[in-house]
């Protein structure tokens, strides 16, 4: 039918994300992202709602959060600003029950890792500086020296590569690495945390390095979900992880985020150049699958991507904590969901979509991951 | 009376009642169009309901179940139901689902389904507007 376009890198080009224009828009705040915190202010609401009982005290909560995602609507990556939001109001509400004081300074001093503004206070800097000293310690002995030349005597990265007979492009590549390694070692070290699983420390490295491969590798999106000290540490790196436009996540809690979930999916598909008739195919799979989510698990997310490979297409990963499924194949078999039942709207997903499979653990949750691709059928 | 701002409109004409969905709409605002209109067969005893849908992108199968349950107990009421403006992708996709709008009846547009109501419900016990026969 519709294969998808040739022309998708002029309309990846034309694609602004609301968010970013924030950045150039006067007055400073765009009115759409006025509309995207009016979006996701059930959601704040709701998360913290479940943790904080005194309402008066959750209404100061639900505003302070929505405050905080306002100034960093322009530091966060386009289709971040829901997740971002979670991990802030999830932090919020951390804040009131730790020090409040201690925490609410190492907020700002995220804020930059190599200027930090904490102007009048020594022992925040020297708290700073050993922070950042223990970070420098972890890397490698070449990842600190390579980083350092680059960052404190401004080497460059041509220079470098000769000096370690190898490309600028490696050096560059390795810069990045040492970069985000350093992020998450400095998160720790200012936290004064040890990660309470094994699995903490690639999470993080992949949030880092916004190495989306490695994201996926690692199930980063999951373990946010279930770690709440990588929630809670992820802000910072979310806000800082390279930007890419060809993914989007739409954190899934109640009906309107089944509604906001297709209508991005549909977006983002529309800019591979499938036809009207594709559009509308994915757009109401997401639908069944986020419902699914909203009915059985309560809460969960849809990541929809882009892919290049093995072709162009799009593929939709819905995901949640739920109760999970006991019988996927009966789950997927035809008459047997009901609106009551478990399994309801994948057997429908998986006749609109060209690849459809789920995984599913009893107590665990369910994931399921779809895909269509460009100029099937 | 609507369900909410400009989500959803219904107007009242004679015997019949016009609902208009004019943009996407959650599981909750579609389960409370689905009340309203229920509740506006009842009090103004309608004959007739047309659900204008060519705002919708997707009928899912919540969408549509909640189609066909408004049909049902339309009917049961004494009001026949038909659903136009249904976008061709959309029924398209709805097939696909394996859903289907089951006993309702559809037209391409308001003025079909209203002939379609006419014709169905001309020489029935109560007079109605006149209007052709269409073919059922
Ligand atoms: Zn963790």
């Amino acid at each position: 039918m519709t294969g998808c376009g040739a022309e998708v890198s002029g309309t990846q080009r034309a694609y602004r994300p609301p968010v970013e224009a924030a950045e150039t828009a006067d007055p400073p705040v765009a009115a759409d992202v006025h509309a995207a915190l009016a979006a996701i202010v059930p959601i704040v609401r709701r998360i913290v709602a479940a943790r904080v009982p005194d309402r008066s005290t959750a209404d100061d909560l639900v505003q302070e959060t929505l405050v905080r995602v306002l100034a960093a609507a322009d530091r966060i990556e386009p289709g971040m600003l829901e997740p971002y939001a979670i991990v802030t109001a999830r932090n919020v509400v951390a804040s009131l029950w730790r020090e409040q004081d201690r925490h609410r300074r190492n907020e700002h001093r995220m804020v930059d890792l190599l200027a930090p503004e904490s102007p009048d206070a020594d022992l925040l800097a020297r708290e700073e500086q050993s922070a950042v000293a223990q970070a420098l310690a972890r890397l490698s002995d070449r990842e600190r020296a390579t980083l350092l030349a680059h960052e404190v005597s401004g080497q460059d990265t041509r220079s470098l590569a000769a000096e370690l007979g190898s490309t600028a492009g490696a050096v560059a590549a390795q810069l990045n690495r040492a970069r985000a390694r350093l992020r998450v070692e400095y998160l720790l070290a200012s936290e004064r945390v040890e990660p309470p699983t094994d699995r903490c420390r690639p999470v993080l490295l992949a949030l880092s390095g916004g190495d989306r491969r490695r994201q996926r590798e690692v199930d980063a999106a999951r373990h946010l979900l279930e770690c709440d000290l990588c929630a809670r540490l992820s802000q910072p790196l979310l806000q800082r992880a390279a930007t890419r436009e060809d993914r989007i996540r739409i954190a899934i809690g109640s009906d309107g985020d089944i509604v906001a979930a297709r209508q991005a999916a549909r977006e983002l598909a529309s800019r591979l150049g499938f036809g009207r008739t594709d559009l509308t195919l994915i757009a109401t799979a997401v639908s069944e699958v986020a419902r699914n989510i909203v009915r059985f698990a309560g809460s969960g997310e849809v990541v929809v991507e882009l892919l290049d490979h093995p072709r162009r297409g799009v593929q939709v990963v819905a995901r949640d904590t739920g109760p999970g499924i006991s019988d996927v194949e009966q789950a997927l078999t035809d008459g047997y969901s009901t609106y009551s039942g478990l399994g309801l709207g994948l057997p429908g997903a998986r006749r609109l979509m060209d690849e459809f499979a789920v995984a599913s653990e009893v107590g665990q949750g369910t994931t399921a991951t779809m895909t269509k691709w460009c100029g099937e059928r | 009376m609507t369900s909410g701002p400009k989500l959803v409109s219904i107007l009242r004409q004679g015997s019949y009642l016009i609902a208009s969905i004019h943009t996407a709409l959650d599981d909750t605002q579609m389960d409370r169009f689905r009340e309203d209109l229920i509740e506006q067969i009842g009090r103004h005893r309608s004959r007739g309901v047309v659900i204008d849908v060519a705002a919708l992108d997707v009928l899912d199968s919540f969408g549509t179940r909640t189609l066909r349950t408004i049909g049902e107990v339309a009917r049961l009421r004494g009001a026949l139901t038909v659903v136009v403006g249904i976008q061709p992708d959309v029924a398209l996709a709805m097939v696909a689902l394996g859903m289907s709008t089951g006993a309702i009846a559809t037209a391409l547009d308001l003025e079909e389904g209203l002939e379609y109501l006419n014709g169905r419900l001309a020489g029935g016990a109560v007079s109605r507007p006149a209007g052709r026969v269409p073919p059922p």
